[in-house]
């Protein structure tokens, strides 16, 4: 933690710094003397919470929170807003389909308090590097009609940050600041300004005329929301040197110019030297409102425009909307909004952009020629290993995984009923591989007990649904009220593993923080008893208590009986599997690691080929485990039929 | 030594270290006054799945994504990985290609053959490189996860960097305990 200090916050203004784009928003929003920020992990925002985290007591924040879920840290970050402070809030793109609802309400309102300021922190992921979905975020900005900024670099993500607080504290409105994984995860230099420290007041106003989403008040707050504070916005936004024209005395043959945001403006400059062309940029960083004036005097200056914008035709929509209107006789060279047609389109509407994307489109435009030779090299494939991701070694969804399907294999030979499985967002959704496979449905978080339910009142199959306990905490609750209400005859799985696992292991309300660095500091949910609260049946097992070498058996067995109950009582069942990610256990519990003994091995192959741990490997006829991967979990030992895993001797 | 602008592309699998190797490097380039950018993907995807990141720097910041047939260095942590990057070796075969020797079976798949991986490098390099970087980081110093401080020791150089700026910047990337072991490790690769 004292590096993680040292590393944001030392420094005076001026110096350069090695940061991530996520560590540099930190230090944006510091240097804007931010009292508050909550967020709901989700990458490539994740680091930005952790660092607020560690560091917030030490700067002097007045709170930070990993939120339940996207809702709730919209709502505490907003009223925290409206009594005066300077807050952020941060989640992915899909967290603010959750947190929309609040958001809605929250951009209207208008904060009577100075200080009053609140920036959300939005991180699209193109590509779905690591994300169950590709969405554009920026679709949004027409519904809020917020401000919002896109930074293109880590030093952008810093200045960034600190005009959108500037802004926010200025209008009363929210401020977006939208990233994607190329801006949030690039690591560059970035020089730092000062420190500003907190300048929250004691004494604030939250009268119910500026801050309550009623009729009564409402329609008040939307005109001032939108023929007054978004008026300002779009001055600011047309007066911005965010916004602006880079090269503007270059001139080219094609009469093009180029109108582009974020990181799409480092593969556009790359792409022109690539192609020795020489063509003015209009590159917006206030993408709302965007800069009306300033992009009919730029389209006025040209005969071709290409607008290039990862995924949705955001920026080109309104672009041609605007020439239009203006009865500009532009061509305008982009993804053609209005035909979904993958025929001839220049720039892709699905996944990352890069600057070769980029050269393809304006070779597409200009008809040049380059030295090199793109699509020649794009042409050459080579056969390569497929490789899917996997989970950690020792990691304790592969038990669950390893269990399941014994379990369900006897199920349905029993009963010969069909087995349908409903995943959720987490590390556990890779049980959705081969040879697992346990997935027939799947759509974002907290869906799965839903989603079971819907195919267990019109069929007489068995249907699993699988969830993680951050999940369910975030909105799996509800789907599981729903379930026993209605009597869903469903076999609800929940796999605690205590933590946030997939985005980094962040604490959430059932975590037991008593033995890490947060140290008991939260009053602690048990879902144990939670569960008992809802009258639902259900049974818990933990790994932790079974050290007898039987526990994946016992695991299997207990979600074989349960299935059969399930069938057989038409009544839902919970199966509440505790046991701990083993990236939080290795920290406070020394590695034990595991070998095994070759005279023995007889090469059945189940604990590489079944069980699937990525440390097992095949060499001369006989499992072998690799120290260098083993994390000593010790589950390969309960497996192995021929007792030939041991306790690595030290 | 000057660039304008140097490529280097690392591949390898989600949980090699590919991160760390971007920080120690990326820091030891920016305090020899290089501006530098990095591209790199986090998350559950990536685990022991395939993973391309790229490392930049020179007079001005570039994108974070390079074109492709414009590397100056390729980095394979896993050998059948530089397979992936080759799209981005010049057309004049001058890309360095610098690949680890440690090779990770896939279930069911047929790792692909050194003489075939070597015809597809030559038809794209004039300037390949293998080290042992496991073995030598075992024998070494008796832990194979030293493995990446061998390959930067190795790389430096061919960038014609200063050592101790490296050295400065492994201290500063890597808690107590393990400086020492990498600090050897890197020398190690330094004198290959």
């Amino acid at each position: 933690m004292e590096k993680i200090y040292t590393k944001i916050v030392n420094g005076q203004s001026g110096e350069a710094k090695f940061f991530l784009g996520n560590e540099a928003i930190v230090r944006g929003a510091i240097e804007s003397g931010i009292d508050v920020y909550t967020f709901y992990p989700g990458t490539p925002s994740s680091e930005v919470g952790e660092t607020f985290i560690a560091l917030f007591k030490k700067v002097g924040m007045k709170w930070v929170e990993s939120s339940i879920n996207e809702k709730v840290a919209m709502e505490v970050a907003g009223a925290a807003y409206a009594r005066g402070a300077t807050a952020m809030v941060g989640m992915k793109n899909v967290g603010l389909n959750v947190a929309s609802d609040p958001l809605f309400a929250l951009a209207t309102t208008s904060p009577k308090n100075e200080n009053s300021a609140l920036v959300i922190l939005v991180a699209d992921d193109p590509q779905q590097h690591s994300s169950a979905v590709e969405m554009d975020s920026r679709n949004f900005l027409k519904l809020f009609k917020i401000p919002a900024l896109e930074p293109g670099n880590p030093q952008e993500c810093l200045e960034f940050t600190k005009e959108a607080f500037n802004i926010s504290k200025e209008l009363k409105l929210p401020v977006i600041i939208r990233t994607v994984t190329m801006v949030a995860h690039a690591r560059s230099n970035v020089i730092v300004g000062n420190i500003k420290k907190s300048e929250l007041k004691n004494d604030f106003d939250l009268s119910k005329e500026f801050n309550v989403a009623l009729r009564t008040f409402f329609l008040e707050m939307k005109e001032d929301h939108i023929y007054n504070r978004m008026v300002k916005a779009l001055e600011i936004s047309e007066k911005s040197k965010l916004n602006r024209v880079e090269n503007e005395n270059f001139t080219n043959e094609f009469e093009l110019g180029i109108i582009t945001s974020g990181v799409s403006y480092s593969y556009v400059v790359e792409a022109l030297n690539f192609l020795g062309l020489k063509a003015p940029i209009l590159k917006i960083g206030i993408i709302n409102p965007l800069p009306v004036r300033k992009i009919i005097s730029f389209l006025d200056k040209f005969k071709k425009i290409l607008i290039v914008e990862e995924n949705d035709p955001y920026l080109e929509t309104q672009v041609l909307a605007i020439a239009h209107r203006d009865n500009l006789k532009v061509r305008i060279f982009g993804k053609d909004p209005f035909s979904y047609s993958k025929e001839g389109l220049l720039l892709p509407y699905v996944g990352e952009l890069n600057p070769t994307k980029v050269a393809l489109a304006l070779i597409n435009i200009t008809k040049l020629k380059p030295k090199l030779n793109l699509e020649q090299i794009l042409e050459r494939k080579y056969e390569s290993l497929t490789r899917v991701p996997s989970l950690c070694p020792g990691c304790p969804h592969r038990t669950t995984g390893y269990a399941l399907q014994k379990a369900v294999k006897k199920v349905k030979s029993t009963t010969r009923k069909e087995v349908y499985f409903y995943q959720d967002i987490g590390c556990y959704t890779l049980l959705a591989l081969p040879p697992f496979s346990f997935a027939n449905v799947k759509y974002c978080m907290g869906s799965s007990i839903a989603l079971a339910q819907g195919v267990t009142h019109t069929s007489e199959s068995l249907n699993i649904a699988i969830i993680g306990d951050g999940t369910f905490f975030h909105s799996g609750i509800p789907a599981l009220l729903n379930g026993i209400y209605n009597k869903a005859p469903i076999l609800v799985l929940i796999l605690d593993n205590g933590w946030i696992g997939m985005t980094g292991q962040q604490p959430h309300p059932g975590s037991d923080t008593l033995y890490y660095a947060e140290g008991d500091f939260k009053k602690r949910i048990y879902l144990e008893r939670l569960l008992l609260g809802t009258g639902a049946e259900f049974d818990v097992i933990k790994h932790a208590e079974k050290q007898d070498g039987k526990y994946s058996v016992e695991l299997y067995d207990l979600i074989y009986r349960k299935s059969l109950e399930v069938l057989e009582s038409k009544n839902l069942h919970v199966i509440l599997i505790q046991d701990e990610c083993i990236q939080k256990t290795i920290k406070r519990q020394a590695i034990i690691i595991r070998a095994v003994d070759t005279d023995s091995c007889n090469n059945c192959s189940i604990c590489y080929n079944q069980f699937l741990c990525p440390a097992i490997v095949e060499i001369e006829d006989n499992a072998y485990i690799d120290s260098g991967i083993c994390l000593g979990c010790g589950v390969c030992e309960e497996i192995c039929p021929n007792k030939a895993i041991h306790k690595e001797e030290i | 030594m000057i660039y304008d602008c140097y490529t280097i592309v690392i591949t390898g699998l989600g949980g090699q270290g590919l991160i760390k190797i971007i920080q120690i490097l990326g820091t030891a380039l920016m305090n020899e006054g290089y501006k530098v950018i990095s591209s790199e993907t986090h998350g559950l995807s990536q685990r022991g799945g395939k993973v391309t990141c790229f490392l930049r720097f020179g007079n001005t910041l570039n994108a974070p994504i390079p074109m492709i047939g414009t590397a100056d260095m390729i980095i394979a942590l896993e050998e059948s990985t530089i397979i992936d990057a080759l799209k981005f070796t010049k057309p004049d075969k001058s890309t360095l290609l610098i690949i680890s020797t440690y090779e990770k079976n896939v279930l069911g798949q047929e790792y692909p053959s050194i003489q075939g991986l070597l015809n597809n490098l030559y038809e794209r390099s004039d300037k390949i490189y293998f080290i042992p970087a496991m073995e030598i980081a075992e024998k070494q110093t008796g832990n194979p996860k030293t493995m990446n401080s061998v390959i930067l020791g190795y790389i430096t150089k061919f960038l014609y960097l200063n050592k101790k700026v490296l050295e400065e910047s492994i201290n500063h990337n890597f808690s107590e305990t393990i400086i020492e072991l990498n600090l050897k490790a890197f020398n190690e690769g330094l004198n290959l």
